[in-house]
């Protein structure tokens, strides 16, 4: 029987079809791309939030948190609070939250870790947080629109802010050093507690980072 | 080919290679990947409960003075420990409750009758409704005399008249004005001036230092103001009815006269004629 001959694949008259071998490749690759079109184009995943995740190398939320872990540490276990509470015959130190600056050449958001820090200072009970400027600002206006239209026993009384002792604050530097395919990132955090009158710093918190990105010479980045 | 020859090829290869490869850092990762960054929340919660037992502690120092301050106060005692102010008269633990503080925040020291408190640390010293201590002194278990430190210095209050308002002013006012004479020997006009105006708001009948402002201001080249400071000191004199007689008018006697010169000059320049600098000395 005389094969009926299409390009690229033979068919026999019985209608058997019998694939070269670059044939059976085409077919298997158009295949194998119609289930990749099929399935979903992203797959996402709640992962643990303390999970240490490194894509870039760039600053992520771990570090975020190893900073905010650090300052935590040594400001709740530094001798300043103690002091303070045993020379004012038990009160708490008021802690106002100031600037906070990223001299870093990265974006780098400063408050998921001076608000993790915040949160530590008041669960603790041991240190009074007052609302940073930008909060009181909120709140004043609303206090003043309280004295014109709020009912006289649910107003809330004006100049009776309570004053901060002290102001946090701190800046984030990096520096870095590249060569080839290789790359040190190191990033010195730093965080002051300031006394309001004296001008004091009664407390000084460090953290340190250091990263090494290598690029391998095959696979994505 | 021989050892020899083949050890001599090898060895350049060797170090060609080692050349080419770059300087890569040896260190092992200390956090990868799939590791757990740890939580704070458990150190939170000790140390919360290690300060709660502290304060608690505080407390229970400060209620037992609060009981001895209470039990042992008099009429002006009581009601200064209920300001919140220290007063002459009062006993440590009183002093400690109007201060709000505890015996960790003072340093005692006693000789004989005499007992002298002052702050255990100066970066946070105690203070009381109208300042912050320097010092207490007590004689006989009773305060004779303390000291607030102020921007200008210390401020001793020794007698009742010392807590009054106008004598705190006195006291600040003479500190600003020696301040003021300081900056004046040294030639710096502007903040003696400085000074003495500031003197001035709380020794505002001070003849002697409004003749100061008037004759800085004179040397200023401010004829306008000038003019009506010696006005306003001539005035306070009068209204003091400080005749020519007597010390403390022997000593004022010159400046009334440089005063009166200087309105006329002044009068004349701010009418129009050439200004006329005054001469340097001012002391009154």
């Amino acid at each position: 029987m005389t094969p009926f001959i299409v390009r690229g694949f033979q068919m026999s008259l019985a209608g058997r079809l019998s694939l070269p071998r670059a044939g059976r490749l085409a077919l298997l690759a158009i295949v194998a791309a119609s289930a990749a079109a099929c399935a979903p184009a992203k797959r996402v995943s709640r992962i643990d939030p303390n999970a240490v995740t490194d894509l870039s190398g760039k600053w992520n939320d771990a570090d975020s948190r190893l900073v905010a872990n650090a300052l935590i540490e040594q400001s709740l276990t530094g001798a300043w609070q103690k002091r303070f509470t045993a020379s004012h015959g038990g009160k708490n130190p008021t802690v106002m939250i100031g600037s906070f600056r990223n001299k870093s050449m990265e974006l780098i958001p400063i408050q998921t870790f001076t608000r993790d820090l915040e949160r530590a200072f008041i669960n603790s009970a041991q240190v009074s947080v007052v609302a940073s400027k930008e909060e009181r600002e909120e709140i004043r206006a609303e206090r003043a629109d309280q004295q014109n239209n709020a009912a006289a026993d649910t107003r809330a009384r004006q100049a009776m802010e309570a004053g901060a002792n002290y102001m946090l604050q701190g800046d984030v530097q990096s520096i870095e050093d590249s060569e080839g395919r290789e790359k040190i990132i190191y990033y010195q955090i730093d965080a002051t507690l300031i006394d309001l009158e004296s001008g004091q710093k009664v407390w000084v918190g460090q953290h340190r980072i250091k990263k090494y990105i290598e690029r391998r010479r095959l696979g994505m980045e | 080919m021989r050892t020899a020859t083949r050890f001599l090829v090898l060895v350049p290869a060797v170090a060609l290679l080692t050349g080419c490869v770059a300087n890569r850092v040896r260190e092992a990762p200390i956090l990868v990947n799939g590791e757990r960054v740890k939580n704070t929340d458990s150190l939170v919660a000790a140390v919360g409960a290690r300060g709660d037992v502290d304060r608690a502690r505080l407390e229970a120092r400060r209620d037992s003075l609060n009981q001895v301050a209470m039990s042992t106060c008099n009429g002006a005692v009581c009601a200064a420990l209920a300001r919140g102010e220290v007063v002459l008269g009062m006993n440590t633990a009183q002093v400690m409750v109007a201060t709000k503080t505890t015996p960790e925040a003072w340093s005692l020291r006693a000789a004989g009758p005499a007992t002298i408190m002052t702050p255990r640390t100066l970066a946070r010293a105690p203070r009381d409704g109208t300042g912050e201590l320097a010092m207490v002194q007590l004689q006989n278990g009773g305060v004779s005399t303390y000291a607030y430190r102020e921007r200008q210095g210390l401020r001793v209050v020794a007698v009742a008249e010392d807590t009054t308002t106008a004598a705190r002013n006195r006291v600040l006012g003479d500190r600003l004005e020696r301040e003021g004479d300081d900056f004046l020997s040294a030639g710096d006009r502007a903040q003696a001036l400085d000074r003495f105006d500031r003197a001035l708001l709380l020794k505002p009948s001070d003849p002697g230092l409004e003749y100061k402002v008037a004759a800085l201001l004179d040397l200023q080249l401010r004829p306008v103001e000038a003019l009506m400071r010696y006005q306003r000191f001539l005035q306070q004199l009068e209204l003091e009815r400080i005749d020519a007689r007597g010390e403390a008018n022997a000593k004022l006697t010159e400046a009334v006269v440089r005063a009166q010169q200087r309105i006329i000059v002044l009068r004349r320049e701010t009418e129009g004629a050439a200004p006329e600098p005054p001469a340097e000395d001012i002391r009154d």
